[in-house]
């Protein structure tokens, strides 16, 4: 009886725990005050823009958790990189917010001529209010680390790319 | 900008390679039955070399110290198979990394005595470079034949595959040397170099991908429209041996190729050959930018004076 409650209390705190963790990438429980772009203060509804543009345009290759295509660091056969996640456990938070909305917009091949990439230029499909609120979706899902180390970059924006 | 990832075409150098030579000679040892002698003579691969602080080690033929003043001391080497490359830190003393012919890392904590293998979570092939991170002495990279680069922040005791090899010539090249090389990245880390078959390369320690060494960075060049400094790679096709970057400098490159040693004091913009004998392993002194001790085809060899005068090692 008592190893049978022992077992609810668990398998109801792991439900809690999911339910609370799709409801952060979600942006239900965003704090929006600790997200920027471009310096710029982000508001819930550029991040809700962002998550849903983000799901037309960007979860088919990028994962509808940001979790990147499966073993993502691993070359295709045609020697292009898969697409990589865009949470804490990828690189997209080593780039700065400039960087980040040049690759977006121009596709990896503009920002690194010759690169070739699996991934469209996606200026000619969403505007540029459409790409910075999705980047700022993509942000507003970091871990407090991962936004501190991206927000210095962006500020000293030594580059990269 | 050359894309190092996908689009650049160098030609193939047919000339002599450290891991062709040492491929040939592992698998002639197989040849001739003698399986064996690989475990009575454990460590005695290489060719490889490093300085522990003042100290050098030496993996060739046998595993050997020498602390300058008392000449060689024949170390046993790591148990489980010989040595293809050495990498030490300045701020851990005696800690050797070695990467083995057998496959997985060997670990020494006390200057080449004894080791340990921390090879857990790496593929069954041979490591043909390895270097430990300028700024966390623990963590280590691995290169492994025929798959990439590997990444431990445990000292070893646990890897994670961090990068595939990069792709050169419409195929994917294997990695023949490692150097940790602590210049900021711009986005929030440090380089790490690598040698291929065809040439120089280098990726962020963020591993977004592969790319050729230039001088400032793509964004820079893009945005501000300058007119690019002078160049001056490293011959192109050929095979890096080995490489190096000074701990005290970390602008200052060293590269052992067929051609012999190349130097470069802007992290791999500019080089200028300093011997022209076959250079199979280089090292640099952790706090002397022109100290550097080198294996070539003249024997091992030690410079001074950032390579521009050259005198031979005695070994006895």
């Amino acid at each position: 009886m008592k190893r049978n409650l022992v077992i609810l209390s668990a398998i109801a705190v792991s439900a809690l725990a999911a339910v609370a963790a799709l409801t952060q990438v979600q942006g239900g429980d965003v704090r929006t005050e600790d997200v920027t772009f471009l310096g710029q203060p982000v508001t819930s509804e550029q991040i809700a823009l962002g998550q849903e543009v983000y799901a037309e345009n960007c979860a088919s290759c990028h994962g509808a958790s940001l979790e990147g295509q499966p073993n993502w660091k691993r070359r295709l056969e045609n020697g292009r990189m898969p697409a990589p996640p865009h949470d804490e456990s990828g690189h997209t938070w080593h780039h700065s917010d400039q960087d980040l909305f040049a690759i977006t917009k121009l596709g990896v091949g503009g920002v690194v001529p010759g690169y070739e990439s699996d991934m469209l230029a996606f200026g000619e499909i969403l505007t540029d209010e459409e790409i910075a609120a999705v980047l700022a979706f993509i942000k507003s899902t970091w871990p407090e680390r991962q936004r501190d180390v991206q927000a210095r970059i962006t500020a000293s924006d030594g580059g990269g790319s | 900008m050359k894309d190092a990832n996908m689009t650049t075409t160098r030609r193939y150098s047919t000339r002599f390679s450290r891991r062709a030579f040492l491929g040939a000679m592992v698998a002639g040892a197989g040849l001739i039955g003698l399986p064996f002698s690989l475990r009575a003579a454990p460590g005695a691969t290489g060719p490889a070399i490093a300085f522990d602080g003042d100290a050098l080690i030496l993996a060739e033929g046998s595993l050997s110290r020498s602390d300058g003043t008392d000449g060689w001391m024949e170390l046993s080497g790591p148990t489980a198979g010989g040595i293809l490359s050495l990498a030490t830190h300045p701020r851990r003393l005696g800690r050797i990394a070695a990467g083995l012919t057998s496959g997985g890392i060997a670990l020494s904590e006390d200057g080449g005595h004894g080791w340990e293998s921390r090879s857990q979570g790496l593929p069954d092939a041979p490591v043909a470079a390895v270097t430990v991170a300028t700024a966390e002495p623990d963590t280590v990279y691995a290169a492994i034949c025929g798959d990439g680069l590997w990444k431990s922040e445990d000292a070893g005791r646990s890897w994670v595959f961090a990068m595939d090899r990069p792709w050169l010539a419409d195929a994917e090249r294997d990695l023949t040397a490692l150097a940790s090389v602590d210049l900021a990245t711009g986005m929030g880390g440090i380089w790490i170099y690598a040698g291929t078959e065809l040439g120089l390369i280098r990726v962020p320690d963020c591993f977004c991908r592969w790319q050729d060494v230039q001088p400032g960075d793509a964004m820079d060049a893009l945005v501000s429209g300058k007119p690019a400094p002078m160049e001056a790679p490293l011959p192109e096709g050929e095979t890096i041996n080995a490489l190096v970057s000074a701990a005290s400098s970390p602008t200052r490159l060293y590269a052992a190729l067929p051609s012999g040693i190349w130097e470069s004091q802007d992290a791999g913009v500019v080089w200028s050959q300093k011997s022209s004998t076959r250079a199979l392993a280089v090292a640099v002194h952790p706090a002397n930018a022109d100290h550097v001790a080198a294996i070539t085809g003249d024997g091992l060899v030690e410079s001074r004076d950032g390579g521009a005068n050259w005198t031979a090692l005695a070994r006895g």
